[in-house]
């Protein structure tokens, strides 16, 4: 009995009622529609309380609309878990912040000395409702489970029954109490909406959305001063944060940038053994140069001939690059009589190492300058940057028993002749300076 | 009484310069102030220079590490800093750019003294010092250069050294020898090897960080002591606080400096900017490669030298270096505009030298 009272005929008076009462006092006083603003009495506190606790009721309201006009739709999205767990977190996370919103206007309300001039009974009735009513849905969204989903099977039906005037209360006989509860509390509210604050409701101010910016301007002195003042304070002070947090997130983002390579770079490199045998097998090689070319050094020092190539090894065309006495670059080619042709193969101008390939007009080309050097004489040519003329090298003809058939010291003619089929078998070497070739 | 009064003018000459009695809490930060005007931009180009200098300082330090002066292991070592260690590449990098930046940075503040006339008593000495710097960040250029001992670098470094060989083509008599001798007292040895490539190792490690280091703190001192030049002759907008205002922007600047750095140390490698592939380990067997020309920093002395006889260069750089070194007691009574000019078009030549050096070689020499 006492159910259907209130599952039934207190739903149909609540909305009676709300439908007269509201079209009454929006048509008698369409002033008092809005909620009684508090903030010239307080304002600081109001932000941390108005704005929470809206845009959680906001959100949470949102939530349960759409469940009621848009059951099919709801419920489908809600059969995709993801779905569910992030619609429920979102409404208990709004809920939370409402309570918290609506916990600090409570206190703001009772104790201000201020706002209580201003505040009426029935604005303590309708906070401490509205504490209690979204408490009571928090506690059935923890209590009983996925509310989002069961709902669209009970209440929502509960709901088109009356709006539809077929009124069943078989869905909601069997409710818990706690949840019949938040039940009769939400007609309550209803029945409550047009005689107290919470009928802005219904005043929702869409226009704010998109009216010109205004600016309160004081025109007193002191209110003037107080405001340029305390402008100049804020703005101090937030500049300050936001140059200490910049630059305080700057210098970590780039120690912790510069310090990952650092650490890592002396760290040194991962243990690889392939490329650690090959970096190896690079290094032996190189000090196998260096050390033929130690030998080189030495041999220069302590020998009075040195071997360039074996004769037969020698090109008109392609010289042969040694290494000199003075332990610079020289080329060896094979002339046209058949003798050889040595000579140094470091520029005349700047020192670099002239080609090794002659070209046309038996020359060969230093790349540095573009000078080139005719490989008969050693001449630059005209108007090159290179003025002297390479060097010849003396050089003799050993053959194979290790005696000298041939030889020629710079500037002068050939000693000793050759046939060709002796010559094959030679080895050319170059003779120290200053050293008499025998 | 000659002696006594030249002690004392040179006594007076450097309590002028060195005002130590400002070395003080009070004028080097409390009171100094930075004018704000058109050319202020200038007074950021030292500061930059410092910056890209202790990147070097830094970076270099981590090559340390790694790498191994040895004509042998020189070329590996390197090649093992780029391939094998963490970030490696990175470092090596960003040395590379921030050695051209550094000189580019300074090659700016040189003109912009120059032009904000900022050598004018009493700051003679902190001019000459910059001279100074400015020879050694080069000398820095050209031994560090030689380090990765590739082709390139081994050739260069003959090529550059050869041009003191070739002074003593003009030398009479005995005095023909001298250059020669001097080029191997740098080399060490008769042509380019190991004991060459120690003795850059040490200069380029050792010896100029040290130069630096000291004339540097020199530089920064009586900087700090005179306070900033005033840089334009008209009454600048109005004054800054050095601390924080100054130094705070400075700051700014380097951050940005950091960030351009660092993104072209990630994402671009100094070499990709050659002609030519630069990782040949050098071969004393091998001929000179094609093409082979200095550090860009060096291209405006480079091509000139390239097509004008020796001599004519020997001449222009000793007049430069006398130029620079005496600046301030030449243009002393030079007006600020002059020098805005004449700063203008060494920036114009550097720059018309450094983008188009090599077809302006090309024109004359086909």
């Amino acid at each position: 009995m006492i159910d259907a009272f209130l599952f039934i005929g207190l739903p149909y008076i609540a909305l009676i009622v709300a439908v007269i009462g509201c079209v009454r006092r929006a048509r008698l006083s369409k002033f008092s529609m809005s909620a009684r603003s508090s903030q010239f009495l307080e304002d600081r506190q109001l932000l941390w309380g108005s704005a929470p606790w809206h845009i959680g009721i906001i959100v949470v309201l949102l939530g349960h609309l759409l469940a009621f006009l848009l059951p099919n739709i709801w419920s489908s999205v809600l059969t995709v878990p993801v779905a569910m767990f992030c619609i429920e977190t979102l409404g208990i996370a709004c809920a939370l912040l409402a309570l918290a919103g609506l916990g600090t206007l409570i206190f703001r309300r009772l104790t201000s000395a201020r706002l209580q001039a201003v505040t009426t009974h029935s604005d303590l009735l309708v906070v401490a409702l509205l504490f209690m009513q979204v408490l009571l849905g928090l506690l059935s969204a923890i209590y009983f489970r996925y509310g989002s989903a069961w709902s669209t099977g009970t209440v929502v039906p509960y709901l088109w029954s009356l709006l539809l005037l077929q009124p069943d209360m078989a869905y909601v006989a069997g409710f818990p109490m706690l949840f019949k509860l938040h039940l009769i509390g939400a007609w309550l509210f209803i029945l409550l909406l047009p005689f107290t604050r919470l009928m802005h409701i219904l005043a929702v101010p869409f226009t704010y959305l998109w009216r010109a910016p205004q600016r309160v301007v004081w025109n007193t002195t002191r209110r003037r001063q107080h405001a340029v003042a305390a402008t100049i304070r804020a703005e101090s002070r937030r500049e300050f944060i936001k140059g200490a947090a910049g630059v305080t997130g700057a210098t970590g983002l780039l120690a912790l940038g510069v310090s990952s390579k650092a650490v890592n770079f002396f760290k040194g490199a991962s243990h690889d053994p392939e490329a650690e045998s090959a970096m190896l097998e690079k290094k032996l090689q190189r000090l196998q140069l260096t050390a033929e070319e130690r030998g080189y050094e030495l041999e220069r020092q302590r020998n009075s001939m040195i071997l360039v190539s074996p004769y037969a090894e020698l090109d008109p065309l392609k010289g042969k690059y040694f290494i000199d006495y003075a332990m610079a670059p020289g080329l060896a080619f094979k002339g046209k009589d058949g003798m050889p042709i040595v000579m140094s193969a470091k520029c005349t101008h700047l020192g670099c190492t002239v080609s090794s390939m002659v070209d046309d007009n038996g020359r060969v080309l230093c790349p540095c300058h573009i000078s080139y050097f005719d490989i008969l004489t050693g001449m630059p040519n005209e108007g090159a940057p290179a003025k002297a003329p390479l060097a010849q090298i003396a050089w003799a003809l050993v053959d194979a028993t290790g005696k000298v058939v041939a030889s020629r010291a710079p500037g002068q003619p050939v000693t000793g002749t050759l046939t060709p089929e002796a010559l094959a078998q030679c080895g050319l070497y170059i003779t120290k300076p200053g050293k008499a070739s025998a | 009484m000659k002696l006594h009064e030249t002690l004392r003018n040179t006594e007076k000459f450097l309590a002028e310069r060195l005002p130590v009695e400002k070395m003080n809490y009070a004028s080097m930060v409390q009171k100094k102030e930075v004018p704000v005007h058109g050319l202020a931009w200038g007074y950021y180009m030292g500061g930059l220079a410092m910056f890209f200098l202790m990147v070097q300082i830094a970076t270099g330090l981590m090559l340390l590490f790694y790498y191994q002066p040895t004509v042998s292991d020189a070329h590996a070592s390197v090649e093992f800093i780029t391939d094998q260690v963490p970030a490696g590449a990175l470092v090596r990098n960003v040395h590379a750019w921030a050695s051209s930046l550094m000189i580019g940075s300074v090659l700016a503040h040189l003109l912009t003294a120059f032009a904000m006339k900022a050598f004018e008593k009493p700051r003679e000495l902190t001019w000459v010092t910059g001279v100074l710097l400015l020879g050694i960040t080069f000398a820095f250029g050209f031994t560090g250069y030689l380090l990765p001992w590739h082709q390139i670098a081994v050739n260069a470094t003959k090529i550059g050294l050869q041009t003191i060989e070739e002074i003593g083509g003009y030398l009479p008599g005995q005095m023909a020898e001298w250059p020669r001798q001097a080029k191997e007292i740098i080399q060490g040895e008769a042509s380019v090897g190991q004991a060459t490539l120690s003795r850059f190792f040490s200069l380029h490690v050792i010896i100029l960080p040290l130069a630096i280091c000291g004339v540097l703190g020199f530089h920064l001192v009586s900087v700090q002591l005179h306070g900033m030049s005033k840089g334009i002759d008209a009454k600048p907008r109005h004054m800054e606080r050095f601390f924080p205002t100054f130094l705070l922007k400075d700051l700014r600047v380097w951050g940005i400096a950091f960030m351009v750095l660092f993104i072209l140390g990630v994402c671009l490698p100094f070499e990709s900017l050659f002609a030519y592939p630069l990782f040949e380990p050098f071969d004393p067997k091998g001929s000179t490669p094609d093409g082979i020309k200095p550090e860009w920093y060096f291209f405006w002395v480079y091509y000139p030298l390239e097509l004008l006889p020796l001599w004519v260069i020997l001449v222009g750089s000793t007049l430069l270096a006398v130029l620079l070194l005496a600046t301030p007691w030449l243009f002393k009574n030079t007006n600020r505009q002059t020098l805005r000019l004449l700063a203008i078009m060494a920036g114009i030549y550097l720059v018309i030298m450094t983008l188009f050096g090599e077809n302006i070689y090309h024109l004359f020499k086909g």
